[in-house]
């Protein structure tokens, strides 16, 4: 391999590579000699473990690319949980999809009042998400009068759902499809050109005659249907809907974003980017679990990584394809 | 008092100036007049110590001085009144006075008390009656420019440079500067008037100076002086652009505006013929792009009509802020006001794209690395070519074209003349607002002059000049302009 065309790759992908070769080479060493983080059941479960926040950070990454925030889609997620536990567990439907249709449906309605609120007010996204952070929360606790509404392990409507939906290959397919999906729509669409556009320059998309408002309401409105899928998955895998679950969950799926080389101030950056800085926040914490790592320490180790990625990319060549 | 030796300045490859000579003397109304560009700003910038010069030397009471920042300035009892008013707008105004102030030591903890013992003289002698605890943000603009000077009297000014401090003022509000001129000048202040408002000038000013493209081309008295003389000056330069081509009769009316009243803009009127190119000339701050966007509907309309027959497109002034992407590239900029035409269902045909845009940026002559190449590494002109090829393929049948030569190369302004020519004679309407008389006089049917919002003069091509487009667009008066 030349070096010049490896030095070429866009420096994420090599930070990724860096810390995968970091966890081989620490990785502890099971019986029959191989190494622990090898195993397929460990590389698929680091996998599954970032499917939620990776699905999230999909379309984070689109509000982020035009110049806007997200902080409510733990909320939403938590929302969408306590809703699907509840239409599956008290009787109001016998359709699995029907209660994933109405907590998706929802999520993507507290989704679209942000964007409607952002598109036509002069209130800052981090504002306006940040009230429905904490509105949204209050909501999901409200209707599940503050308790977590368990899905059992029977023959039940619940039980079926949690089991299709808790399954590895589920769960990772689920991103993947929703990490082609987002791709798509960024790089060979419209929509995506005009993401891109507002987040860029907001005034010569206005004066280009684009569809600013309700590009940003679009997004908004993808980030929270998003979020309701996280939900439901989330409900399936861990047998409840939890009014309390997603916190900070905004914060990792900014993490991700932003260690992926995308702008913060809008206009620059890729799903691909994204779905690497993922892969680097779950590679890293599956390789501190492994080293038995305390779980504070891991906290302050990934503080420092956030850092030095965004750091490394404002140096040349740090665009993620 | 204050001299300027051959001060030279460059930005990137443009030379803003080239060999700008200065002296004021105790006591005098200096005033520094020239065109747009001429660099009369960047001369009273390096004066005050916010622009560092490439060459030249500053000399105060005859001793060659570095003014290498604004405290150094301070330190020489130079004070600059900023035409945007650099005050702090959330913050008191003694709190204005005293920040970064060298003559009022502050502790560690503010003293009310002191602070405002130090302002209340200063806020006096500056003509303004406010509490010392009033926000700046609260005031109107003609007190936050008497604040802004009192803040320069609070540092012990000897000499106050005033970058067009009546740009933004109302007529009132001039009227109270020109008497607190007066006052600041009896008691020995020299003053430095930037300004091309030739009434002005003539009223305030003993001597002016002239710079015209980056050079000090003389100094007069202005009482042994006329508005046509330093007009004369200023312009400089003769009209040798090649004849504007002939274009046939003009065909119907496509913009008709009547009365149009904005914010910026009073009871501004007139039409544009199919085939036709007017000219809007005006200094900066005339609302020439304030009617562009007024015409686009991104300005509130107050009163009047406007009656368009067809399609309106607006390339605006600052390619950078109002117009280009400038992360995203050549061929996205190029086409994005009309992805639909090249997509199905929403996704994008990228060959067809391509394929749409090459033939438009060959007629502009546009030259960059690639097409998706960022279009922030391209020059001044091809980006600007850019963006005329984005709303070339919109195809508008009306056009208003907002200084689109300004800041680049001659070879790219030759292809936009020649892009202007060509639309008008495909029977497009344009409105071309440009800094530079040559170039609207060698494209325009008519030309419109707007001084302060309002129709100032209107002249056909055969009877425009600069020195009569000068004249009426700085509101000196006999010299031509005809009444509306």
């Amino acid at each position: 391999m030349k070096l010049p065309a490896f030095a070429a790759l866009p420096k994420n992908f090599l930070a990724l590579a860096g810390i995968v070769l970091l966890a081989i080479a620490i990785s502890p060493v099971a019986a029959d000699g191989s190494r622990v983080f090898l195993e397929i059941g460990n590389l698929t479960d680091i996998l599954r473990q970032i499917s939620l926040i990776g699905i999230i950070s999909l379309a984070m990454t689109f509000v982020i690319l035009t110049g806007g925030i997200d902080l409510s889609v733990g909320s939403v997620l938590a929302l969408s949980t306590s809703l699907t536990a509840m239409w599956l567990t008290r009787g109001y439907t016998h359709s699995v999809a029907v209660a994933i249709l109405v907590a998706v449906a929802a999520c993507a309605l507290a989704g679209a009042v942000n964007g409607l609120v952002i598109a036509f007010t002069d209130i800052q996204p981090f504002i306006v998400t940040l009230a429905s952070m904490i509105g949204v929360r209050g909501l999901a606790k409200w209707l599940s009068s503050n308790q977590n509404i368990d899905i059992g392990f029977g023959q039940d409507l619940a039980a079926h759902f949690a089991a299709v939906f808790r399954q590895k290959a589920l769960v990772i397919g689920s991103y993947a499809a929703a990490s082609a999906a987002f791709w798509t729509l960024l790089s060979r669409t419209v929509f995506g050109r005009h993401v891109r556009a507002t987040g860029d320059n907001e005034r010569a998309a206005l004066h280009a005659g684009l569809p600013v408002r309700s590009t940003k309401v679009w997004v908004y409105t993808l980030t929270g249907l998003l979020s309701g899928f996280a939900g439901v998955l989330y409900a399936a895998e861990n047998h409840q809907g939890n009014p309390n679950a997603g916190v900070a969950y905004e914060l990792d799926a900014i993490a991700a974003v932003v260690i992926g080389g995308t702008r913060l101030s809008g206009g620059k950056g890729s799903i691909s980017g994204t779905i690497v800085g993922t892969l680097i926040m779950g590679v890293l914490t599956n390789m501190l679990r492994l080293n038995n790592v305390d779980s504070n320490v891991e906290m302050m180790i990934k503080a420092v990584i956030i850092v030095l990625a965004v750091a490394v990319q404002r140096g040349k060549g740090g665009n993620g394809a | 008092m204050l001299q300027a030796r051959d001060i030279r300045k460059h930005y990137g490859g443009v030379h803003a100036l080239k060999g700008a000579n200065f002296d004021l003397r105790p006591g005098e109304v200096h005033a520094l007049v020239g065109e747009n560009g001429a660099g009369k700003s960047t001369l009273a910038r390096i004066l005050a110590g916010s622009t560092r010069a490439d060459g030249g030397s500053i000399l105060r009471d005859g001793r060659e001085v570095r003014i290498a920042s604004p405290l150094d300035a301070q330190r020489l009892g130079i004070g600059i009144i900023y035409q945007e008013l650099d005050l702090f707008p959330n913050l008191t105004a003694g709190e204005n006075i005293v920040a970064g102030n060298l003559r009022f030591r502050e502790g560690a903890m503010v003293r009310f008390g002191e602070m405002e013992r130090f302002c209340r003289p200063f806020l006096a002698q500056a003509g303004l009656s406010c509490p010392v605890d009033t926000p700046a943000g609260e005031l109107s603009i003609g007190q936050q420019q008497m604040l802004a000077i009192a803040r320069a009297l609070s540092m012990d000014a000897r000499i106050l440079l005033m970058d067009e401090p009546t740009s933004s003022l109302f007529d009132d509000a001039a009227e109270r500067l020109f008497e607190l001129i007066a006052g600041l000048k009896m008691r020995g202040v020299s003053i430095v008037y930037v300004s091309h408002k030739m009434d002005e000038i003539f009223r305030i000013a003993d001597r002016a100076t002239v710079l015209r493209d980056g050079e000090t081309v003389g100094t007069v008295e202005i009482a042994a002086t006329s508005v046509e003389s330093i007009i004369r000056t200023m312009v400089g330069r003769d009209v040798t652009i090649a004849q504007r081509a002939g274009r046939g009769p003009a065909g119907e009316v496509a913009l008709e505006v009547d009365g149009l009243t904005t914010a910026k803009l009073r009871g501004v009127s007139f039409t544009v013929h199919r085939g036709e190119v007017l000219g809007i000339a005006g200094l900066v701050g005339s609302g020439r792009s304030e009617l562009g966007a007024a015409l686009a509907g991104l300005d509130r309309v107050v009163s009047g009509a406007i009656r368009a027959r067809g399609g309106f497109g607006l390339v605006p002034e600052d390619r950078r802020v109002e117009g280009l992407m400038m992360r995203m590239s050549v061929l996205e900029n190029g086409t994005i006001a009309v992805l639909p035409r090249v997509s199905r269902a929403g996704f994008v045909a990228r060959t067809a794209e391509r394929r749409m845009l090459d033939p438009v940026a060959a007629g502009l002559a546009l030259n960059c690395p690639s097409m998706d190449a960022p279009v922030s590494q391209l020059s001044g002109g091809n980006q600007q070519k850019v963006l005329l090829a984005r709303w070339l393929l919109v195809n508008p049948d009306i056009l208003f074209l907002d200084d689109p030569t300004r800041g680049i190369d001659v070879g790219a302004k030759q292809d936009i003349y020649r892009m202007v020519e060509e639309l008008a004679r495909a029977g497009k309407a344009i409105l071309l607002v440009s800094s530079e008389l040559p170039e609207l006089l060698r494209l325009s049917d008519r030309i419109v002059v707007l001084h302060e919002g309002r129709v100032a003069a209107r002249y056909d091509a055969e009877e425009a000049t600069q020195e009569r487009i000068m004249a009426a667009a700085t509101a000196a008066s006999g010299t031509g302009a005809r009444p509306q």
